[in-house]
């Protein structure tokens, strides 16, 4: 009877969860669909693609970055959650959707998910080994805003002029202007000096999403050099 | 098709070669090491890009899947059967129409546009290999960035025939880091890799290793200033279209010694002859 009560309740629990944190109504074709735009995010840095799927309860990750957890976190990786994002709910949803395992240490974790308010630098986070790069952590951030078009006609000079791989030319990228956004970009910038070795990031807003790899130069958009 | 999911492979091993593909497309050329399965044909007949391409591959996109340029030999014509089976998805043999490209040792003469993707079966991802067995050491050499020794192994073509004899599989540097094996592509098509506005993925089954170049990247042919990389050139033009500038398959007609030379590149050497008709 104590058994029947118990499996009943947590019944109740995971269907209160699914209805508040929605999961991929057709999974193997909407993870398919969701992985393809974040692939395109990946390979040409900086472009923004916009995820369509039921948002989550939570504004502050953004409908985006839980696509990417429903689209690639799986009981094979390790997930870390900075303070800001983190709650019983979130943790039971990732839990109920994906089965990944949360971890409380950064360096051991696949991905995680931040603000940009809450990143900091000395974070450490894994950048994988010179022989084994692949084996770092990809941050998955929620930012202010994501916008391609120059921020000179706005009258700012927030953006980020990204190249390399994947950027025929030149592409502006504006995560927003906060401290933490800065940090971010910054952060980007120094993983030219560690490459193979790096961090890479996939950002959020909202429904929409960019992603710039390690391999990604990252200058300021005012800077007059781009190397 | 019932019993199996959508594209064969389970939603577990597609999320882990996800995973991995995205790492390799941050790391452009690094081999990542993935948990290749065992597909439903031999090691060598394309696993490793089978398995890329089932999980990238949605209902709406249409695949088309070459073997040395042709879309009607056994192994191009097998894989496109088995997607159409496993994923009931559209195929074409038109490089144009497609989004999805699943090639065995050519990239096709048709300039591809942004948003394909194209697909390479790999048999030895490591292009280091058959100068140094041990994959600890090559692991190391690339991460040191130590590639002399490929250099010197281009040198003694030159110093025993004159000119660097590599004529497929022809190492590359992407994006001036990592040596990379192109696959065994003839080295005719080594300048399509430099800036294709198509992502590249390579996946070699038995290796259990695959890897990428992102669009608009940076790739050269590795050479020397005074032996410049050069792709193989021919006296002849198709026999079939007139192409004077694709890569040609020399084909034996009879035991007379009666030969003709003809595009590798069949989709390429057709609507040419639609054109022409």
């Amino acid at each position: 009877m104590a058994q029947r009560e118990r499996e009943n309740r947590e019944r109740v629990e995971r269907e209160t969860v699914s209805a508040a944190w929605p999961g991929l109504a057709d999974p193997a074709h909407d993870s398919q669909r969701l992985f393809r735009q974040i692939l395109g995010a990946m390979s040409e840095p900086g472009t923004l693609e916009t995820l369509v799927l039921p948002a989550p309860p939570s504004d502050a990750l953004g409908a985006a970055l839980w696509g990417v957890v429903l689209t690639l976190c799986d009981l094979e990786t390790r997930v870390w959650i900075a303070a800001d994002l983190d709650s019983p709910a979130l943790r039971q949803a990732l839990a109920f959707h994906t089965g990944a395992r949360i971890t409380d240490d950064p360096a051991s974790a696949d991905f995680a998910l931040l603000t940009h308010d809450a990143f900091d630098p000395e974070m450490p986070f894994a950048l994988g080994s010179d022989t084994y790069p692949d084996r770092g952590t990809t941050l998955l951030v929620a930012v202010e805003r994501l916008e391609n078009d120059s921020n000179e006609a706005r009258g700012d000079t927030n953006g980020w002029r990204l190249s390399g791989p994947g950027i025929a030319d030149s592409r502006l990228l504006d995560i927003g202007d906060s401290p933490g956004c800065r940090r971010l970009m910054s952060r980007l910038g120094a993983n030219r000096t560690s490459f193979p070795q790096g961090l890479d990031m996939i950002f959020g807003c909202g429904a929409r999403l960019a992603a710039v790899p390690r391999s990604t130069r990252v200058t300021r958009a005012d800077a007059k050099e781009v190397n | 098709m019932n019993g199996y999911n959508f594209a064969y492979l389970d939603e577990q091993t597609k999320r882990m070669i996800r995973r991995a593909l995205l790492k390799a497309v941050a790391i452009p050329g690094y081999q990542v090491p993935f948990g290749g399965r065992e597909m439903p044909m031999p090691y060598g007949w394309g696993t490793g890009g089978v398995q890329l391409t089932a999980s990238i591959l949605g209902a709406d996109d249409i695949l088309k899947v070459i073997d040395q340029g042709a879309d009607d030999t056994t192994n191009a014509v097998s894989i496109r059967h088995f997607f159409q089976r496993v994923a009931g998805v559209e195929t074409t043999t038109a490089t144009t129409a497609a989004d999805v490209i699943q090639t065995r040792h050519r990239i096709p003469e048709t300039p591809l546009r942004a948003g394909q993707i194209l697909v390479f079966q790999v048999p030895i991802p490591e292009p280091l290999r058959f100068i140094e067995p041990s994959e600890q050491e090559t692991r190391l050499m690339h991460a040191l960035e130590e590639y002399g020794v490929m250099h010197v192994k281009l040198y003694e073509d030159i110093a025993r025939y004159g000119h660097i004899a590599t004529t497929y599989a022809y190492p590359v540097k992407v994006d001036g880091r990592y040596v990379m094996d192109p696959s065994p592509i003839p080295k005719f098509d080594n300048p399509k890799l430099d800036g294709n506005p198509a992502l590249m993925l390579f996946g070699a089954g038995r290796e259990k290793r695959l890897y990428a170049i992102p669009p608009y990247t940076r790739v050269e042919s590795l050479d020397f200033e005074d032996h410049p990389f050069e792709v193989q050139r021919w006296e002849h033009a198709c026999a079939l279209c007139g192409s004077d500038h694709s890569y040609l398959d020399e084909v034996i007609t009879d035991d007379q010694g009666g030969r003709m030379f003809v595009c590798s590149d069949t989709d390429y050497c057709q609507s040419r002859r639609g054109e022409v008709a």
